[in-house]
């Protein structure tokens, strides 16, 4: 439980020396217990006071790296409830499962090749598949070795999902450097496991069929020398697996129990595409989903791109001249702010009319436009100098700017700013009445 | 050490709003007293409601996935809620009013009220009624409907805080049930409810729609807005603890992840199966932060929704059968 700042306050020396910037010792505890300063600024400070707050300054979630190398991810290490209190900070790692049975080497590397080098771009990050979940195969133990060589090889975190102690032993020693996860079966009996990972010295994956087993379980391996852990929730449907997870949450930032305080791994089965999306939104850090295609991975990364994205910043686009569809020099100029929720909508909408259009998105440092407007950073000048640096002039023939019916405010200065030759068309104010306004105005004025 | 897990107890509850009435069925939503889908320490009376948006004149703008389930009826709006009803299973229906828009067809409040008339006709259930949106125009459409269908309980979507006077004037005056729509900002969310409060309106015939931003496109701020709004609920906000509605469908088949075809796109897969999947991870994110009516487009998107909350809230549907 985090400490309260008077009873950190309790264990200063109560000099008031100042020597850590602050005037009394109360002001520098309250800071301390709001996670603003560190103890090291007290010179003074006693092994006790010490002791007390590293214990309690620990993450309430202790974060597991899984594989090696630039693809190794860490997950866990969240401090908050709900994002809005201030972000979760590690995005879920997402892993395709791979069951070997079956299929030719080549086959196999083909695979592989194409989960290594599946990269989707969308505003401002890459979609990658995180690992690889090799499954055990029963009665041919080597072709589950070789599959997760073969994807340790390429450098893709691996996760061995065992069927047996013994296949669990082959797999994950070939690859121990590249610190798989293992995941045993579910509730496999205790110990059995964890002395093999302990040994091996890479993570694990605990289960148990209600949640203080499963805290019980996550001690008991870590007794056992398992430094990393994962827990995986018991919950037969969805509303028993949400309780668990909220519970874990919670549970970990609580203090309640030791055993809570790691990551959640969660098994997603075909036809489960529900599971992921409650999972992503709800804690869990590592899923291994099934034989997706990209109808699935899309929805779920992007999901978590907005689960994980920092509410405490403005989600900003580059600023610069984009194309919507294949404009020519004869094609709409549009202008919109760099505010991504504003910069999304007019994209879609833009594309929604089936028009190319250029769109000169403004650094307004992630304001919306009228927000913008009223703070000074969409103003004439502002915008002009804006499209110059962009060189838009360079890539129409016509000389119509058409700005958001929001800031009609700003035509004459930005006419003015823009100079000789150039004509500012007042757009509709909402994104969604772009269609019409083509029709009706652009088609009228016969710029293009 | 044992394991000990103490259910969190709120001073608040989620108010009960009961739409439909008259000759037409009812169907009540919140009442709950927990966090969202915490049905571990919470009572929660009434599962939240699965609506099917349909539309007044054929949409121009949905992709192909989301038209296919309305071949035949698309423009048809009484025999596209026989079908949402009937054949899809949908709680209930919205009628989205998009013709009356004076750029999409600019068709009359008559016009409107005789399509509300034969949707009612048609299906016994609540009806949501959603405007051409902000302007004039809103409030001529939906305040002929309010009158012309007074008694029927009718959900009419939605009053701004720049312009709720008339259409609260006319949901006290008919009956009628009134959405707030807030840009997705909780202070704007309970101003609106404070203004319609004085404007005599009970906020027991209120619900907040929070704007939604689909998947990929502003989801998050939506989600986090009405985590906020149900924090302050449960805390004991009476301005604030009204069930909230959330246009999900309309907002995922609006992005281009929804409609983009497999062949432009081949990374992304079937886009039928993914516009799907789009709609469903939008949905229910917003269940989890506290939707209690999602409007959807697509029955399967339903259906894969409705089985989950089926199994959710298996007591609370035993409890009205």
């Amino acid at each position: 439980m985090p400490l309260t700042g008077l009873q950190i306050f309790k264990l200063l020396p109560n000099t008031n020396c100042r020597k850590c910037g602050y005037a009394t010792c109360l002001a520098f505890a309250m800071k301390l217990a709001a996670g603003r300063e560190a103890l090291e600024k007290c010179p003074d400070a006693s092994e006790e006071a010490r002791a007390a707050l590293g214990a309690a300054s620990s993450p309430p979630i202790r974060g597991v790296t899984v594989g090696r190398g630039p693809r190794a991810i860490t997950v866990g290490e969240e401090t908050v409830f709900f994002r809005h209190e201030k972000t979760f900070v590690r995005r879920p790692g997402l892993f395709a499962l791979l069951d070997a049975k079956g299929l030719s080497a080549a086959e196999l590397d083909a695979r592989l090749d194409q989960w290594r080098d599946t990269r989707i771009e969308r505003a401002g990050e890459t979609f990658q598949i995180d690992g690889v979940a090799v499954a055990e195969v029963p009665g041919s133990p080597e072709v589950g070795v070789k599959a997760a060589v073969a994807a340790a090889e390429r450098g893709l975190p691996v996760a061995v999902l065992a069927a047996t102690a013994e296949g669990a032993a082959a797999m994950a020693e070939k690859i121990k450097d590249q610190r798989p996860l293992l995941a045993p079966p579910a509730h496999a009996p205790d110990g059995l496991y964890a002395n093999l990972a302990a040994r091996l010295a890479i993570p694990l994956v605990v289960s148990a069929r209600d949640l203080p087993g499963l805290a019980a379980a996550a001690v008991a391996a870590a007794h056992a020398g398992v430094a990393d852990i994962l827990l995986e929730p018991p919950g037969a449907d969805l509303r028993a697996l949400h309780h668990s997870l909220t519970a874990i949450r919670r549970g970990a930032l609580d203090r309640i129990h030791p055993g809570l305080g790691h990551p959640v791994f969660l098994r997603v089965g075909a036809g489960e595409f529900e599971k992921a999306v409650l999972g992503i939104a709800k804690f869990a850090s590592l899923l291994v989903l099934p034989g997706y295609g990209g109808e699935n991975w899309l929805p779920l990364w992007t999901l978590r791109q907005n689960i994980y994205t920092d509410p405490q910043k403005p989600l900003q686009v580059q600023p610069g001249l984009y194309s919507i569809g294949e404009p020519h020099a004869g094609s709409p100029l549009l202008v919109t702010s760099n505010f991504s929720l504003t910069y999304f909508m007019v994209a879609t909408e833009v594309e929604a009319t089936g028009l190319a259009c250029h769109l000169a998105v403004v650094d307004a440092e992630g304001l919306s436009v009228l927000t913008a407007w009223s703070a000074g950073k969409f103003s004439g000048e502002r915008v002009a100098k804006n499209l110059r640096q962009m060189e838009a002039a360079a890539r129409v023939k016509h000389r119509t700017v058409i700005i958001p019916g929001y800031v009609s405010v700003i035509s004459g200065e930005l006419e003015d700013a823009l100079g000789e030759g150039w004509r500012v068309l007042v757009g509709p104010q909402e994104a969604s009445d772009l269609a019409p306004f083509f029709k009706d105005v652009w088609s009228a004025i016969g710029a293009g | 050490m044992a394991l000990e897990l103490k259910p969190k107890k709120w001073p608040g509850t989620i108010r009960t709003v009961t739409l439909g009435g008259g000759r037409r069925r009812t169907l009540a939503v919140g009442g709950g007293n927990a966090l969202p889908l915490h049905a571990f320490e919470g009572s929660f009376p009434h599962r939240p409601l699965l609506a099917l948006e349909i539309t007044d004149t054929a949409p121009g703008r949905w992709p192909a996935a989301a038209t296919e389930p309305w071949q035949g009826v698309l423009g048809q709006p009484a025999a596209a809620a026989r079908r949402a009803v009937e054949g899809y299973g949908a709680d209930l229906v919205m009628l989205h009013l998009a013709g009356t828009h004076p750029d999409r067809g600019n068709r009359s409040p008559d016009d409107a009220v005789a399509d509300v008339r034969a949707v009612l006709d048609a299906v016994p259930v609540p009806l949501i009624v959603r405007g051409p949106g902000a302007g004039r125009k809103q409030n001529d459409v939906l305040a002929r409907v309010a009158e012309a269908c007074g008694g029927e309980g009718l959900v009419l979507h939605s009053a701004c805080q720049e312009d709720y006077r008339t259409l609260a004037a006319v949901a006290v005056a008919y009956g009628h049930v009134l959405v707030a729509e807030s840009p997705i900002d909780m202070n704007i969310a309970k101003q609106l409810n404070i203004l319609l409060a004085d404007a005599s309106v009970d906020l027991n015939r209120v619900l907040i729609d929070p704007l939604t931003g689909g998947l990929g496109y502003g989801l998050e701020y939506t989600y986090s807005v009405m985590q906020r709004i149900r924090l302050a609920a449960l805390g004991g906000d009476p301005m604030l603890n009204a069930p909230v509605v959330c246009l999900a469908g309309e907002e995922a088949w609006k992005a281009k992840e929804a409609a983009v075809p497999r062949d432009k796109e081949p990374l992304w897969g079937d886009e039928r199966t993914r516009g799907i999947n789009w709609e469903v991870a939008t949905a229910l994110p917003l269940v989890e932060a506290g939707a209690e009516i999602v409007v959807l487009r697509h029955p399967e998107a339903l259906a894969r929704l409705r089985r989950q909350l089926d199994g959710w809230f298996a007591e609370t549907n035993r409890g009205v059968a």
